[in-house]
């Protein structure tokens, strides 16, 4: 009896709990079904009496939503790609080529990376972009992202291949595989389910970026979508529907990420450090 | 037998791009803002040296002090609010058998959220006509509460904010870790009749912390980088109130271009993450030993 109330109440917080996670989501979702602002200012917490899906169309099309989401797919794409490509390569210098000590010193100097506080970084890249007359342009995202992923990738990706037994690539040595053909043909088909964890993670990250993406873009049509949302909301504060309708479109791509491949996402965000 | 994987050529091209973006991102900003922050720079023409002077007015400036104090507050209410939060909302789901699943899937989705969206989401429930917040204290009988353009008020709705987006991230570590203690251990207990809170208490706790101590010293170390909630929810206002270490630096270096002042402060941050991180380790990391089972 009493370990059974014990129970529910424990079901009871974590309920609440539950409830106090959902219901922003669930405030966007029905408030970008809405009407206009003034069906959300009469009407904020009720469902949708009918629903609207022009909410979605208009937002998409006037409010430049297209434009943010296609910018935030290719960034987000390109440099979890790239970050990937790079980091195996030396993940594989580092772990499986006969230079140990030399590995030791360079893996040791990348975890530096680690330690370095991102938020220090971002004047002094700023200034170095500017420099470089690449501020402005997407690539001024594209490099510093590609980077910034580099310590995390390589530690994750090192910790995986060192795990992989040396029996392999001495049969392929045998074989007359290089240390080239060893990489593409050996390790890195072996390494998959790794790159599956980094790149999803390091895509999620860069989706989801907001300080460069803010600070080194200034022109409307290569903004990003977080930065693309914050401007329609500081512009249009009022139309609640579709700012609504905004969100739901930048949180849908992580959302079906994260329902398909949940596993793998906690393991690789866990693995590396992020704020709270 | 190794001739092929013993080759420098080989070695220097998978090395060299990986080292090159990691030199030019990481290494050289971190030179460069130590360079420069010891400097007079407003972006065009050279850098002028002035020694500590940048140094000595952030210290004497008060609203770079204010800065730090939000920063420290973020600290604060990570470690002493959310941490204990975390713990218990972990034991709570690991203690029951229904709907584990999906407690331990919702409690996440917040951080895999852009910080940009969690601000716009929260900043329709601190709305001050609309909003959840409001709605309920008038609903009561209380005056609504103006939680994002009030002083008094701006910070706390900022952590609370931050809060609801890491906590579910940081209590499916320490799930996680509670999940993995062999069961014999909390079944010796039950025989030998300790209760829920006790076997919680003296068993589960002591052993899961090691991850409990990995969460704080995360925390710290989110608690230095957030910056991005602040910019989309208050930008740093009302009137600097709810600004922190980044977002000042960000307001003398890019909005003011006073590269030099603003990279004092970058180094600040710097030097600041580095003590609080080598204190924490030398203070507590050192005595939660790790726990063989």
């Amino acid at each position: 009896m009493i370990r059974s109330m014990k129970k529910s109440v424990s079901h009871i917080v974590l309920l609440v709990y539950l409830i106090a996670i959902l219901y922003p989501f669930l405030f966007v979702l029905f408030s970008s079904l809405k009407t206009d602002n003034q069906a959300i200012a009469s009407n904020p917490f009720g469902l949708p009496s009918s629903f609207h899906f022009e909410n979605f169309h208009e937002a998409w099309v006037n409010a430049n939503i297209s434009v943010y989401f296609f910018n935030s797919l290719y960034i987000a794409t390109l440099c979890s790609i790239a970050t990937i490509l790079i980091s195996s390569l030396a993940a594989f210098a580092i772990t499986r080529m006969r230079y140990s000590k030399l590995s030791k010193g360079m893996f040791q100097f990348i975890l530096i990376g680690m330690l370095i506080p991102g938020n220090a970084l971002l004047l002094p890249i700023y200034i170095l972009l500017k420099d470089t007359s690449i501020l402005g342009t997407h690539l001024a995202l594209i490099i510093p992202y590609t980077a910034g992923a580099i310590p995390f990738t390589v530690i994750i990706l090192s910790a995986f291949m060192r795990s992989i037994p040396s029996e392999l690539e001495e049969a392929s040595v045998m074989d007359g595989l290089s240390a080239k053909g060893i990489f593409a043909r050996i390790i890195l088909p072996i390494t998959i389910p790794a790159l599956v964890t980094v790149f999803i993670v390091n895509f999620i990250g860069n989706w989801n970026e907001f300080l460069m993406a803010n600070f080194f873009i200034s022109t409307d049509e290569l903004r990003t979508l977080p930065v693309g949302m914050v401007g329609f909301r500081d512009t249009y504060n009022t139309n609640y529907a579709q700012m609504s309708a905004g969100i739901v479109y930048s949180i849908v791509p992580v959302m079906i990420i994260y329902a398909v491949l949940q596993k793998q996402i906690i393991e690789g965000l866990t693995a590396g450090s992020v704020k709270g | 037998m190794n001739k092929a994987l013993r080759n420098p050529m080989t070695y220097v091209f998978f090395m060299l791009p990986i080292l090159v973006l990691y030199v030019l991102f990481f290494i050289y900003p971190m030179i460069d803002a130590f360079a420069k922050g010891f400097t007079k720079w407003n972006g065009i023409g050279t850098p002028e040296f002035n020694g500590l002077k940048n140094f000595d007015k952030a210290f004497s400036d008060d609203k770079f002090w204010h800065s730090v104090k939000n920063n420290s507050y973020f600290i604060l209410f990570s470690v002493f609010v959310q941490v204990p939060i975390i713990v218990f909302f972990s034991l709570l789901i690991s203690n029951v058998k229904k709907l584990k699943g999906l407690y331990k899937t919702a409690v996440f989705v917040p951080s895999v959220m852009s910080t940009a969206v969690v601000g716009i989401l929260w900043s329709f429930i601190y709305e001050p006509d609309i909003g959840l917040f409001n709605i309920i204290l008038t609903k009561i009988g209380l005056d609504p509460v103006m939680w994002l353009s009030e002083s008094k008020w701006a910070m706390v709705s900022i952590l609370i904010t931050n809060a609801w987006q890491w906590m579910g991230f940081y209590i499916v570590m320490v799930l996680a870790a509670i999940l993995s203690i062999p069961k014999e251990i909390d079944e010796a207990a039950v025989i030998d009749g300790a209760n829920g809170f006790q076997r919680a208490i003296r068993i589960t706790m002591p052993l899961i912390m090691p991850i409990i101590s990995v969460v704080i010293m995360l925390s710290i170390a989110g608690a230095m980088k957030a910056a991005d909630i602040v910019i989309v929810m208050t930008k740093g206002g009302p009137g600097g109130a709810t600004d922190v270490m980044a977002t000042y630096m960000i307001k003398y270096g890019i909005t003011n271009v006073k590269y030099g002042y603003g990279n004092a402060i970058a180094v600040l941050i710097f030097v600041f993450t580095l003590i609080l991180t080598a204190l924490y380790q030398l203070l507590i990391a050192r005595r939660s030993e790790r726990i063989e089972y």
